[in-house]
């Protein structure tokens, strides 16, 4: 018990954003894999999810450092550890969450004489987080500037974001020909709340000169947008959350429009090539918005007598929060989402041969028990998009049981094992993914961590 | 039935194996009260550049220029109340063939002196001429300097070889602050 409570513990304290859902992409036995590409070869003739139980997915990471290396209980002192992850992490460095949890979903099919079409819809609620590990001002806030005569710090490393949303979405796929499936889904994005602080720069440098001891330069382009969370700063306001969430969450949020698209496409019987991508919208945001900004040059200099008549009026810091004023702004922002392209190539292989009649499933086309492949993973973010190559294998245990194991790079590590299990119980689907499982050896110490299960209804053709 | 005994048996047995190998470190979340931050920020105090010849007026020698301009960063709050330390840095550099006696009084509210610096600065004779200090602040001394709204400057000229409007020579003085912080 007390594991999982650090495990929980641990998703909610550290943050991995590649929401990359490397095991789920392309696990046709999953109803869900056609999130991760709307033009996914499922073969279902009707679906829905348990409501709330469907989809629960969760993605935490933190490349450069883990919370063992922050909050170890092993007698060092946390301000040694704190240092030792500032001045071992680079600005690239991030931290991530992302959360998924599904409130209904399902899909049917409606077939054509040409080639089937299928029509799949849902609503499910999302949590992103991300920040970058803000480096200089970090390095500033632990150690000031003394020791750092010369040095530019970079006011762009502050970079983060979190957002919490609904989004409801319609797809449908078409089955063009026996070798290709095209798909796309319509979303509608409401926003909870957002915090949004990704396009910033400036610096501030301390450096010796010949007129003042020091030239001291302070330049800022830093803003701060945040919809939704206004008002709960109001001390006056007595808040409602749970009502808030509710409404907003069913588009009474701040709204945005978004687009999915995807392909499968079979050159030869055994080769398949997919492709997708998720989430090109955005969400443009007019409710409750409130912005800071802290914008402007100043140069100190110190007190400067000028001794002629009169007394000089000096006022540094009145002159400094004049120069670099914070101001609140109450303009209308729109953020994009963070844009996913997933890409994969399979190869089957040990074609099935029914040794009996297989009455309930019955499929005429080929099937092969197992398969290798590999995908490449992109997702946009603030800085360098984010970027994931995968193998895996592919297995039909049973009919009724299917295994995808994986093994990912990317910027968080080079040693991610994956495994999923999809089970079929009836009609009862349920599936199981985790990766990192070499991490699960001391959680704490690990920089990411994933996993998605869910249980669904699905029934397949059986008048066949 | 065999089969769905057998999924079973192989999901459990496979749920029992990732956890069992699981394994978490003591995490001690609470450590975040310990932080204490210690950042030590250096900034300019003071600067200024007077040349020989802004000592005399129509001809005739003003022995005393003063200024006494606000000083607003000490009264910050923000800045003040984790502040544990201040070292003021002092550099005089004399290149007028006079000597002179300069005093800093470091004013609150009310005019008060709370602290004062005053420096005896020899005559240009050809050689390098600076005169240096560093003052630190701590505690009760440190308190009182909190205080300073204002800093009067006070340039007297000792007696010496007259100067004309056409003398050469700059009396300047750099002065820096280090502020030690600490927060916790």
């Amino acid at each position: 018990m007390r594991k999982i409570i650090l495990i929980f513990a641990l998703f909610l304290t550290i943050g991995c954003f590649s929401q990359n859902k490397q095991i789920l992409y392309n696990f046709t036995s999953v109803p869900q894999s056609l999130l991760t590409n709307p033009g996914s070869d499922v073969k279902y003739n009707w679906y829905f999810g348990i409501p709330l139980l469907s989809g629960i997915s969760t993605n935490v990471g933190s490349s450069g450092f883990s919370a063992y290396d922050l909050f170890a209980d092993n007698g060092v002192d946390f301000n040694v550890k704190l240092r030792n992850v500032v001045f071992s992490t680079t600005r690239k460095d991030r931290m991530a969450i992302n959360e998924q949890i599904e409130l209904f979903n399902g899909g049917f099919k409606i077939a054509g004489e040409q080639g089937d079409s299928y029509v799949s819809f849902g609503m499910y609620q999302e949590f992103d987080f991300m920040s970058y590990v803000p480096k200089d001002i970090a390095i500033l806030v632990l150690d000031g500037n003394r020791d750092y005569l010369g040095k530019v710090f970079n006011l762009g490393d502050l970079n983060l974001k979190a957002e919490m949303l609904s989004v409801f979405h319609l797809g449908f796929h078409k089955k063009i020909n026996e070798k290709l499936i095209l798909g796309a889904r319509g979303k509608i994005y409401s926003s909870i709340y957002n915090v949004n602080s990704t396009n910033n720069s400036g610096y501030i440098y301390t450096i010796p000169s010949t007129q003042g001891v020091y030239e001291q330069m302070i330049y800022s382009d830093l803003q701060f947008n945040t919809s939704g969370v206004a008002k709960y700063d109001d001390e006056d306001y007595d808040p409602n959350v749970v009502k808030d969430i509710t409404k907003r969450a069913f588009l009474g949020g701040n709204l945005g429009l978004g687009f999915d698209a995807g392909l499968t496409y079979y050159p030869k019987k055994n080769i398949q090539f997919t492709a997708s991508v998720i989430d090109l919208g955005f969400i443009k945001h007019t409710n409750e918005v409130e912005s800071l900004t802290f914008k402007g040059t100043y140069k100190y200099e110190g007190v400067i007598p000028k001794f002629s008549s009169g007394n000089s009026a000096e006022d540094g810091f009145q002159e400094f929060k004049d120069a670099v004023p914070l101001d609140t702004l109450y303009a209308d922002y729109t953020t994009w989402r963070p844009t996913k392209l997933n890409t994969s190539i399979q190869f089957s292989f040990e074609e099935e041969v029914s040794e009996d009649c297989n009455c309930l499933n019955y499929d005429p086309e080929t099937t092969y028990k197992s398969a290798v492949g590999a995908q490449l993973f992109i997702m946009s973010t603030p800085r360098t998009p984010l970027v994931a190559f995968t193998t895996y294998y592919r297995r039909k245990i049973f009919n009724s049981l299917q295994m995808k194991a994986t093994y990912t790079i990317d910027s968080y590590s080079y040693k991610n094992i994956g495994l999923g299990l999809s089970s079929m119980l009836g009609p009862v689907n349920f599936y199981i993914l985790a990766d990192n499982l070499l991490e699960y050896r001391d959680v704490t110490k690990a920089n990411s961590l994933s996993f998605q299960l869910g249980l669904n209804v699905i029934f397949k053709d059986s008048k066949k | 039935m065999m089969q769905l005994r057998t999924i079973h048996r192989i999901l459990s047995v496979l749920i029992l194996i990732l956890f069992s190998f699981s394994c978490a470190s003591d995490l001690d979340y609470n450590q975040v009260n310990d932080i204490k931050l210690q950042p030590v920020i250096i900034s300019n105090l003071a600067y200024f550049d007077v040349e020989a010849n802004q000592f005399v007026t129509g001809g005739v020698e003003q022995n005393v220029i003063f200024d006494a301009p606000t000083v607003d960063v000490f009264s910050e709050k923000f800045f003040t109340e984790k502040l544990n330390r201040i070292d003021l840095f002092f550099e005089i550099n004399n290149t007028i063939n006079r000597s002179y006696r300069i005093d800093l009084v470091f004013l609150d509210r009310n005019n008060q002196p709370v602290h004062s610096s005053n420096f005896f600065v020899p005559a240009y004779s050809g050689a390098e001429n600076i005169v240096t200090k560093t003052e630190t602040f701590q505690n009760a001394s440190l308190d009182l300097l909190k205080r300073t709204i204002k800093i009067t400057f006070r340039l007297t000229m000792l007696a010496g070889p007259p100067l004309s409007e056409s003398s050469v020579g700059n009396l300047k003085l750099r002065s820096g602050v280090t502020a030690y912080f600490v927060v916790e």
